[in-house]
């Protein structure tokens, strides 16, 4: 899977990529509009992440361009500007996603993820982890063929801890995905633990391995 | 009372009243002695008059005669050695129709008539002063009348036509908002005081408007500046959690990096948010549903309120749709229950209400009654919470603002209680 990382901001791009390259995912990095426009005409990636500020022109401009050539990446748009009227625009010109900074990468991650899946046409309704496997259309979860009953927030957080397999989630970024950015105006990450705990013990008592780890009360990481 | 009118007035009466009393006794004076100056001119006239005309044609036998149809010159014989000659002195002379005493002014001359020597005495009555004086304070008593009914009619006009362009100044500077970004066009005048005065105000105003225009882009700029590198932070916080190496020391720490960052996020957030509201960026007014918002919202804050064992009550009482904007009602009501929920105390309770023609969200606390009137000022704090961004009411307020809608603040029986009149 190859995906182009366009930021100018170089710090946040090496960290985006760092991260991504975990999920062994290959990044490119285009720091300014010229690259970026170069790459995409020579190589084809699955997944581009752009931030539309750009010095040397709006990234809105290269969406026009992927859209007009008819290409099939996925484009998840990265903004320091929250704006409602780019976030719309960038939705109607093609992109998949819209994610305004600051952003964890685990979040970044779970949308990447979530694009690419949704691009592929072979296996896009299912994941499967060893013995369990999540249908993404029916939204249910099996565990060696046994249905496993999650409440949605479980079954959004399984989700995004699949999508960050093997990577370490602060506490910050589950809060922040489950009770979206409406909600999450408090430093309150208790109710977090519980839904951990629910998923585990659902989990585990249907069969499966307990692969939710807790790292020192910082975070949390699916193991598999 | 306070007018500039009626202080006005109040002065002119003052002024005048004072003058015309210190001046009338001088007044007073000034009449008496003119009068006399007259009287005696007269006097001396008409003694001119008989040494000239009369006392040629007169024989002592006529003197009888002359005495009885003249009354106030008459020729006395010359045995009165007693009064001064050739002086106009005063005296009093019993009038037996009045009946009083009467003041006069008679002058003695010696004159001869027919060769015999006789006293010529001619007088002629003042009006008595104490009449003079009554005259005067009528007198003085209409001119004062006259002239506060004049000034008042004077000062009327002219506070009406002269003061026109400065109490149109004065409400335009009423109807001055800050917020609206808009200078003021004052009536043009040709007095060169009110030209300094709208001059001066109009300078005042544009470099406010500058300085709030400034700030509020700095601030915004700021905001915006700040998300990259919040971003790099927060993502460099995300690379270190997954080293291997991090011991359960160093992953508080990245625990309280984490913490820090979403509040800096989150402050950021509302001030972006806030400067958007003020620049008026949410325009799309559509019918809202506030039911329906209320019912959409609350999921949210499921996981915080379990986690106070928080019993909500919400009771809408109509269906009520409104005109608004609908992305700024759901943080206006996200940002309210968040409030209610993270002042309210273990195992209290929130309580939303809905009406027509308003929206009450109440809670329970522990802290008493707030001082309502820095409430919505930015970054004002009532908890030692950090994670409250001080920012939340500030948003609400200006939501409402922006639809025209009341916002306030009740301390009814233990519950804090914001209302939001539609």
């Amino acid at each position: 899977m190859k995906i182009l990382i366009i930021e100018d901001e170089v710090e946040l791009a090496e960290s985006i990529r760092g991260y991504l390259e975990g999920e062994r995912y290959q990044c490119d990095i285009a720091t300014s509009f010229e690259e970026a426009y170069d790459k995409i005409g020579i190589v084809y990636y699955d997944c581009i992440l752009l931030d539309i500020m750009l010095p040397d022109g709006n990234g809105l401009k290269l969406l026009e361009e992927l859209a007009e050539e008819r290409k099939n990446e996925g484009v998840i748009i990265i903004s320091a500007k929250d704006s409602l009227e780019d976030k719309i625009r960038g939705l109607h010109i093609g992109a998949d996603d819209y994610l305004a900074k600051p952003f964890h990468l685990s979040e970044l991650s779970a949308r990447v993820h979530s694009v690419i899946r949704r691009k592929q046409f072979d296996n896009t309704n299912k994941i499967q982890v060893n013995e369990l496997t999540v249908n993404l259309l029916s939204k249910s979860v099996q565990v060696n063929n046994n249905s496993v009953t999650l409440t949605k927030t479980e079954y959004d957080l399984l989700i995004f801890l699949i999508g960050n397999k093997n990577r370490v989630i602060s506490k910050a970024a589950v809060a922040e995905h489950l009770s979206g950015e409406m909600a999450n105006m408090m430093d309150n990450y208790d109710f977090i633990y519980s839904h951990i705990k629910n998923l585990k013990r659902k989990l585990t008592e249907a069969g499966a391995a307990d692969y939710i780890k807790t790292i020192y009360g910082t975070g949390y990481k699916w193991e598999s | 009372m306070n007018r500039l009118l009626n202080r006005t007035l109040i002065y002119y009466t003052l002024c005048a009243t004072v003058i015309l009393a210190l001046s009338s006794p001088f007044f007073y004076f000034m009449m008496d002695r003119l009068y006399e100056d007259d009287v005696d001119e007269a006097i001396v006239l008409r003694k001119k008059e008989f040494l000239a005309q009369s006392v040629h044609e007169l024989s002592v036998d006529d003197i009888a005669a002359w005495n009885r149809f003249n009354r106030d010159i008459r020729i006395l014989p010359d045995t009165i050695k007693s009064k001064p000659k050739d002086v106009i002195v005063d005296e009093e002379f019993y009038d037996a129709m009045t009946p009083e005493w009467e003041p006069y002014r008679v002058l003695y001359t010696d004159v001869k008539i027919a060769g015999n020597p006789y006293v010529l005495m001619i007088r002629l009555n003042l009006v008595e002063s104490e009449d003079l004086i009554v005259a005067l304070t009528w007198l003085y008593f209409t001119v004062v009348f006259l002239l506060l009914i004049v000034i008042f009619f004077v000062t009327r006009i002219t506070s009406n036509r002269l003061w026109r362009p400065f109490y149109d100044t004065i409400e335009k500077i009423n109807q001055f908002n800050i917020e609206q970004h808009q200078a003021l066009e004052f009536a043009p005048t040709r007095i060169s005081e009110f030209k300094q005065l709208n001059h001066q105000l109009d300078r005042l105003i544009k470099g406010n408007l500058k300085a709030y225009r400034d700030q509020k882009e700095f601030t915004e700029n700021a905001a915006h500046e700040l998300q990259t590198p919040l971003a790099v932070f927060q993502s460099k916080l995300d690379m270190l959690l997954q080293d291997p190496a991090v011991n359960k020391n160093q992953a508080e720490i990245l625990h309280s990096l984490y913490l820090a960052a979403s509040r800096l996020s989150r402050v950021n957030k509302n001030l972006l948010l806030l400067a958007k509201i003020e620049n008026k960026q949410f325009t799309i007014m559509e019918p809202v549903a506030i039911g329906n918002i209320i019912k959409e919202v609350l999921p949210y804050f499921e996981e915080q309120s379990l986690s106070r064992n928080l019993l909500i009550d919400t009771q809408i009482k109509s269906e009520i749709s409104l005109n608004a904007c609908k992305p700024l009602v759901e943080i206006m009501i996200s940002n309210l229950i968040l409030n209610a929920i993270s002042h309210n105390k273990i195992n209290g309770s929130i309580r939303i209400e809905a009406a027509a023609d308003y929206l009450r969200i109440s809670n329970t606390s522990e802290q008493d009654s707030l001082v309502s009137q820095d409430l919505f000022k930015r970054f004002t704090k009532f908890s030692k919470s950090t994670s409250n961004s001080g920012l939340g009411l500030s948003i609400v307020q200006q939501i409402c603002h922006l639809h025209d809608w009341d916002i306030q603040y009740d301390y009814i029986a233990g519950n804090h209680q914001f209302t939001v009149l539609f």
